[in-house]
Order: C-alpha cells, then sequence, then structure tokens
C-alpha cells in the first residue's frame, strides 16, 4: 500500500458523538503514541480535554482506540507505539441501557 | 433576568434534564424544556441569589462528568468548568495497599450534588464528587478548588463506597454563617466543619450502622440524605441506611425517629421553608428498595407534636416505588408543596402539604433528582 502522508502522519477517524466536542470529520495527525495523537487533537479541539482520557491521563472506561484495526484500548492503550501506523479510529463501546 | 412568578420543578435524571413549569396553585404543569438527552443527571438545582440560573451535574458514561450552567431557565445549557481529581505534585498521594510505594491516581467518576452558597457570597457554590470529593467555586462554575481537608481525610482509607459508589452527595450550608458546613458521604456519614472547611469533625452519634460489628462508630453510617429545618438551623433530619433520625444540637447527636414506622428505611427527606417543624419521608421497604406496602406513600414528622402521619391515601397510587436519595423536595410557598420523583419516572406532586396529591401525567426517564425553583417575585 502507498502512504498518503508522510512517515508520522496518520488519518483519526473520531466517533460521530464527539463531534460536539472535537472535528467533524476525519483529521490527520502526526504522533508516535496514542497519548502524543491525544495531546494533539486535545490541543486542537480544548472541549475533548477529558472526555477521552480521566485526569489520570488513562483512555475513560467507555472509549475503544484501533490503530489500524486493532482495538488497544484493553492492552497497550495510551502508550501504544504509532510508528508504523495509518489510521486511528477513536470509537464508544457497546455500553449502557 | 427578569422576575417571575412561575414555579419550576426540576428534574435530573437518568436520559437528561426536565423542567416541568407551573404557578402558585400548583395544579396544571407543563414540559419545558429539556436537555441533556441521553445523560445521566444527578442533580439539577436553581440559584436564588441569580434567577434564571441553573446548574446541573451532568454524568455521561463514555466522556465523563460535566457540570453544565444555564442563564435562562434551563432553555440553553453550556459546559462549563468541570473540577477534577487534585493530582497537583502539593497533594498527598493514596498509595496502594499491596504496593506501599505506588500512588493510586482516584479519577473524578459522578457528580452528584451542586449547593449554592449564601447570598452574602453570591458567587460561592460547592459540588459533591464521587470518589468522596468536595469542591467550592468563587467564581460561580468558572474555576473550582478542592477541600484538601475532606478530600484528603486521613481516616479515607478506611471509608469504602457505597452502593452508588463514594459519593458526597450533601452539602449544607447554615443560614447564619457561611462558615458552618456540613456534608453527608455515602457509608461514611456526616461531617461538620466550622471554619469554612478547614477542618472537619464526624458528627453520627446516635446514628446506628447495622451492617458494621460495630454499631455505633465514629465513622461508617451510610447517610442517605439531611435536610434542614427551615425555621431552626441547628436542628436537622436524616434518612440514614439505619433509619430516620433527628438532630437540635448541630448534628451533635441524633435521636431515631424512625422506629415507630417499623421499617424507617428510605433515602430522600426535606423540610419545608414554610412548614417549620415539619419533614417529609418516604419510607422503603430496605432490602427491595421500593415502597414495600404496594403503593406511593409519604409520611410526614412533626417534630414539636414527635408523631407521624400517612400522607397519601393507599388506594391513590398502587405499585412499588423507588425513589433516590435528591427524589424528595418542598417548595417555600404556604402551604408546602411536596414533589416527588420515582426510579421508574413517575412525578407526584402535592400542591398542599401532603393533602391531596397528584401523578404529572408524562413519563419521565427514571428520576435521580428533584428540586424547585420558588418563585422570584413577591
Amino acid at each position: 500500500m502507498t502512504r498518503r502522508f508522510n512517515a508520522l502522519m496518520l488519518v483519526v477517524h473520531l466517533d460521530s458523538w464527539l463531534r460536539e466536542f472535537g472535528p467533524r470529520r476525519s483529521e490527520k495527525v502526526a504522533a508516535k503514541s496514542v497519548e502524543q495523537l491525544l495531546d494533539v487533537l486535545e490541543g486542537r479541539y480544548p472541549r475533548l480535554r477529558f472526555k477521552l482520557r480521566d485526569e489520570t491521563g488513562q483512555l475513560r472506561r467507555y472509549v475503544r482506540v484501533f490503530v489500524d484495526g486493532e482495538d488497544v484500548s484493553g492492552t497497550t492503550g495510551v502508550s501504544t507505539s504509532l510508528a508504523r501506523a495509518q489510521t486511528v479510529d477513536i470509537l464508544h463501546s457497546i455500553a449502557g441501557g | 433576568m427578569k422576575r417571575d412568578d412561575k414555579v419550576r420543578i426540576l428534574l435530573g435524571t437518568r436520559k437528561g434534564t426536565y423542567v416541568v413549569e407551573g404557578n402558585r396553585r400548583r395544579r396544571d404543569w407543563k414540559i419545558g424544556s429539556v436537555a441533556h438527552s441521553g445523560n445521566e443527571v444527578y442533580h439539577v438545582v436553581a440559584d436564588p441569589r441569580h434567577p434564571g440560573d441553573l446548574y446541573a451535574a451532568v454524568n455521561n458514561a463514555f466522556w465523563g462528568p460535566t457540570v453544565q450552567r444555564s442563564r435562562n431557565w434551563g432553555k440553553t445549557w453550556t459546559e462549563i468548568a468541570t473540577p477534577l481529581t487534585p493530582l497537583q505534585k502539593d497533594r498527598e498521594p493514596e498509595l496502594d495497599e499491596s504496593s506501599p510505594t505506588t500512588p493510586v491516581p482516584r479519577p473524578l467518576n459522578n457528580l452528584w450534588h451542586i449547593e449554592p452558597g449564601l447570598p452574602s457570597e453570591p458567587d460561592v457554590l460547592y459540588l459533591g464528587a464521587d470518589p468522596h470529593l468536595l469542591f467550592r467555586t468563587r467564581d460561580r462554575g468558572e474555576s473550582w478548588e478542592p477541600i484538601p481537608s475532606i478530600n484528603d481525610h486521613p481516616d479515607k482509607k478506611k471509608w469504602a463506597p457505597g452502593a452508588g459508589g463514594a459519593c458526597l452527595h450533601t452539602i449544607l450550608i447554615d443560614p447564619r454563617d457561611p462558615r458552618l458546613l456540613y456534608v453527608g458521604l455515602s457509608a461514611v456519614g456526616t461531617f461538620r466543619s466550622e471554619d469554612g472547611g478547614q477542618s472537619w469533625r464526624p458528627r453520627n452519634k446516635g446514628v446506628e450502622a447495622p451492617f458494621l460489628p460495630d454499631k455505633h462508630p465514629e465513622t461508617g453510617q451510610c447517610v442517605h440524605h439531611v435536610a434542614p429545618d427551615a425555621a431552626d438551623p441547628d436542628t436537622f433530619y436524616r434518612q440514614d441506611h439505619g433509619g430516620m433520625y433527628v438532630s437540635h444540637d448541630r448534628m451533635d447527636s441524633w435521636v431515631r425517629i424512625g422506629k415507630p414506622l417499623g421499617d424507617d428505611f428510605g433515602f430522600g427527606v426535606s423540610s419545608p421553608a414554610s412548614a417549620p417543624g415539619k419533614a417529609y419521608f418516604v419510607r422503603l421497604d430496605g432490602p427491595a428498595r421500593i415502597t414495600g406496602e404496594g403503593y406511593f406513600q409519604v409520611h410526614e414528622w412533626n417534630d414539636r407534636a414527635r408523631k407521624w402521619r400517612k400522607l397519601v391515601s393507599p388506594g391513590a397510587f398502587p405499585g412499588h416505588f423507588g425513589v433516590h436519595r435528591e427524589g424528595v423536595t418542598t417548595d417555600n410557598l404556604e402551604p408546602p408543596g411536596i414533589y416527588v420523583g420515582t426510579t421508574t419516572g413517575q412525578l407526584f406532586v402535592s400542591p398542599d402539604a401532603g393533602k391531596t396529591w397528584r401523578l404529572i401525567p408524562y413519563q419521565f426517564p427514571g428520576i435521580h433528582s428533584v428540586s424547585v425553583a420558588n418563585p422570584t417575585a413577591r
């Protein structure tokens, strides 16, 4: 596959429920880790702060982060490397009633 | 904000905020604004110092808690500063018992109660949250400061959450002195501060903890809600896990009043400004957390006569109803109105101190909290 962006640039797709706080479409972000990616997004969209991560810096319970299709929320979480990643999806999990 | 004559019932529900509008007769009601759809709203309150201002404790299961404010009786809302668990460098962290050098971060969970300050401090509000946290704002919610003396209380390691979480759910301010504060914490009990929150002392003497080996500990009682008497700031009515109580000495001691009722379990209690010496409780079956007799019922405690009175005809509203800790409130009109919201979304209103009752013909989501914005016109 031919990469469309430079080595660290990746495409982030955000949950439509987050459009109240963040970008309305996909976003191009250069980041080496999920943590850095979230820092960049929160810098661009301050209302995202504390929506995806609590104040300890960890992902909220029902936030799911997929790196190139793999759910890293319950494994490497915010420390996941994005060095080889092309896309990140940030979604909410199935929960509630 | 224009002064007006409306009575507004403010509901925090499992799926949003509702404002129900009526007038001083309190016979006819209409559903006004609805907001925060899909969010768990644990408390909505009007700020009587600034007519039109409402505050809501909005808890979103996905994106976390936020404090929201309306400047127009709930028509529109804005997210304002949300207090966060203090993880600053100057804060002593809790340590993991299994690894004594490992700090345990305690993220803010749900927001439970917002309490406007006294008229003499027009920009002050307090906020109670889980896990057992108290915050204060001095700028009407633009920023919040933690109250370390309760948030980092030396006994906190002993404090366990109740079924609803580790909630600090009751905040009371003595109307004579803004430095005289009271808080209620689930599975911990009540505390009093006489210095504006710089220090706190537990105030649970006389309250039984039937679920502990020591039935009368200094702390560990599970207070569900406390209502102050409007005419006597030294008197408080308490619905505890262990029964219904009254204190006449600023919570120095408590006397159980609920035993004549048999099972005196419940969550909500309120005492109206226009009926000093009276308090309204909704008695529930302890194990089931619902009205065990099979019908809606409210009990009136007359503190002067030291007598109970049932207010609702047993046949009026059959069913098994649950009522949360913020589910009972009263207004400041004469005669006092009593308002009860249930966990299954019914809203009961009495416009005449319990003489008559009406079920509002609207099915709300499960109701967490009921409060009243009293008319601002005199």
